[in-house]
């Protein structure tokens, strides 16, 4: 599944595109999750992460456990800073109104079996 | 589905508290933001997080909630486990994540005809 | 064009001004040595020789007639000519600059004639100053180091940063969420501008950046610094305190003291020393309760991995 699939399923809404080939480079996988400890375990990167924390620390946690891509869910709005930390290290940067339970539903139907 | 079944979500997964395993179950929610749960989570829905924490069932209960799903196996504080043996809330440990957690749910109510 | 060996399509923008800015009036050497058309060859050798420049203007009350070259004083001693007067010997074409030219214009005449030195003319055409090409190049480093000293002066002391590649060493403050991470990616950084495998560098920046959120989560404030070394970074977190009371009970899984505002931000789990030890080489820690806490984490890598 690459991140272009993933945003069509999730209806979401594209902040930061990340560098050039991130939507159509395929992920590694999909972490949701809300906690940033639980992001940084050492063996996933590569990852779409999924999460309904709209913060700078998310962008921070995400380019050092490598994930390519953040979406967040519930609609939450996105500080600004946290936008332009995702420009600045270089990670996707998505929205969707979604609650977690159906994002990750929606994101495993378009991954397939 | 019935609370009793949810073991089924995870290979490995072992229960902390049964709460009462013959409730079925209505609905889902995925979130470690214990605000967002009170706010958010369906009426006697089961709740997928991996917040391992007291407050995890008080808001469980505020909501509801028949079960709560522990992503990544993560180990039960005592004070957790009496209040939801109080309340009557299952708990269990899953290895699972919750991304993985959620859609299989979602597989089990969806062929239940409980959601699309 | 330039005999600066700078790209001069595109130099620095620092530099770029410099050249505009400054005009060849105020690089010139005002203090000009002359001879009058009556003086001999022989003169003006010795005037050559004695003051150690290559070419000397043939002026008179601020007109310019000429310039005495080395190449004219050797075709005179050539020919006997020596005591002739330097009228019939200088060379009378003479390429000169106006003392309002831009620098730039003046370096690229360097280039384009390949003379020693130029006379430089005042708006009035009289003799002014004189260009050699050290006047440029010295002139444009004593500009380029007050440019510097000024730019400097603005940049506020940093955290010691003499040696980035190796330490880094980054000061921490309580609940500070916003600059919190800053010293995990400096590390990231570091360790992959080093060539240092991906895998062990997000073993190295999970570790600082949860012991940086530890700091920043649980301590008064503190300090994160990184020692890179061959094939290992050492990072240590240390606080002014409270301390932990049970550092058993503190390493355990899920585990934490941290507030529903903190756990709200997504931190506070209880896992963050958990994962540190997880991704570590090597764990220790040291804390009471009262006192400060010091965590050390190491990560290795093979020296195949691209080892500094």
């Amino acid at each position: 599944m690459t991140l272009e699939q993933a945003a069509r399923a999730l209806s979401a809404e594209w902040v930061h595109p990340g560098p050039a080939g991130a939507a159509t480079r395929s992920l590694r996988g999909v972490v949701a999750t809300d906690l940033m400890s639980d992001l940084l375990v050492a063996d996933r990167h590569g990852h779409l992460v999924l999460t309904s924390l709209a913060s700078d620390q998310v962008i921070r946690t995400a380019d050092i456990v490598g994930a390519p891509a953040v979406v967040v869910v519930n609609g939450k709005p996105l500080p600004a800073g946290m936008v332009d930390l995702a420009r600045e290290l270089g990670v996707a940067l998505l929205r969707s109104t979604l609650p977690m339970y159906e994002a990750c539903v929606a994101v495993a139907r378009a991954a397939g079996p | 589905m019935k609370v009793r079944d949810l073991a089924a979500l995870s290979p490995g997964a072992e229960w902390v508290v049964v709460g009462l395993p013959d409730e079925p179950i209505a609905g889902a929610y995925t979130s470690d933001m214990l605000s967002d749960v009170l706010a958010h989570a369906p009426p006697g829905g089961v709740l997928i997080t991996i917040q391992a924490h007291r407050n995890t069932v008080a808001v469980a209960m505020h909501r509801g909630l028949r079960a709560i799903v522990l992503a990544h196996h993560r180990p039960v504080p005592r004070d957790m486990a009496e209040a939801a043996q109080a309340e009557g809330i299952a708990i269990l440990r899953a290895p699972a994540d919750q991304y993985t957690l959620s859609w299989r749910l979602h597989e089990h109510l969806r062929d239940e005809g409980v959601v699309r | 064009m330039s005999v600066l060996p700078i790209n001069s399509d595109q130099p620095p923008l620092v530099l770029q001004d410099l050249l505009f800015k400054l005009k060849v009036r105020d690089v010139m050497t005002t203090d000009v040595i002359t001879v009058r058309r009556a003086d001999t060859m022989r003169y003006a050798q010795a005037l050559m020789k004695t003051h150690r420049i290559t070419g000397v203007p043939v002026a008179e009350q601020g007109r310019l007639y000429g310039i005495v070259s080395m190449d004219d004083i050797i075709t005179a001693l050539e020919t006997g000519a020596m005591d002739r007067p330097v009228e019939e010997r200088m060379t009378t074409r003479v390429v000169v600059l106006e003392a309002d030219m831009p620098l730039s214009f003046g370096a690229s005449y360097f280039e384009k004639y390949r003379f020693g030195r130029f006379p430089v003319l005042d708006r009035d055409h009289r003799l002014c100053g004189i260009l050699a090409s050290r006047d440029i190049s010295a002139s444009l480093l004593i500009e380029l180091y007050k440019e510097y000293c000024r730019l400097e002066a603005r940049v506020p002391p940093l955290a010691v940063r003499a040696e980035p590649a190796r330490s880094i060493h980054i000061r921490v403050h309580r609940y500070d969420f916003e600059n919190a991470g800053k010293g995990a990616h400096e590390i990231k950084k570091t360790l992959a501008a080093m060539g240092v495998e991906p895998a062990h560098i997000r073993r190295a920046s999970i570790a600082a950046y949860e012991l940086e959120m530890n700091l920043v989560v649980h301590s008064f404030g503190g300090v994160l610094r990184a020692n890179i070394g061959p094939g290992e970074v050492v990072v240590k977190a240390c606080d002014d305190g409270p301390g932990i009371a049970d550092v058993e009970l503190a390493l355990q899984d899920g585990f934490s003291t941290a507030n529903d505002w903190v756990r709200s931000l997504g931190f506070g789990a209880g896992m963050g020393l958990g994962n540190v030890r997880r991704v570590a080489d090597e764990f220790s820690i040291q804390s009471s309760a009262g006192a400060g806490t010091s965590v050390r984490a190491v990560v290795r890598w093979p020296a195949a991995g691209g080892a500094p």
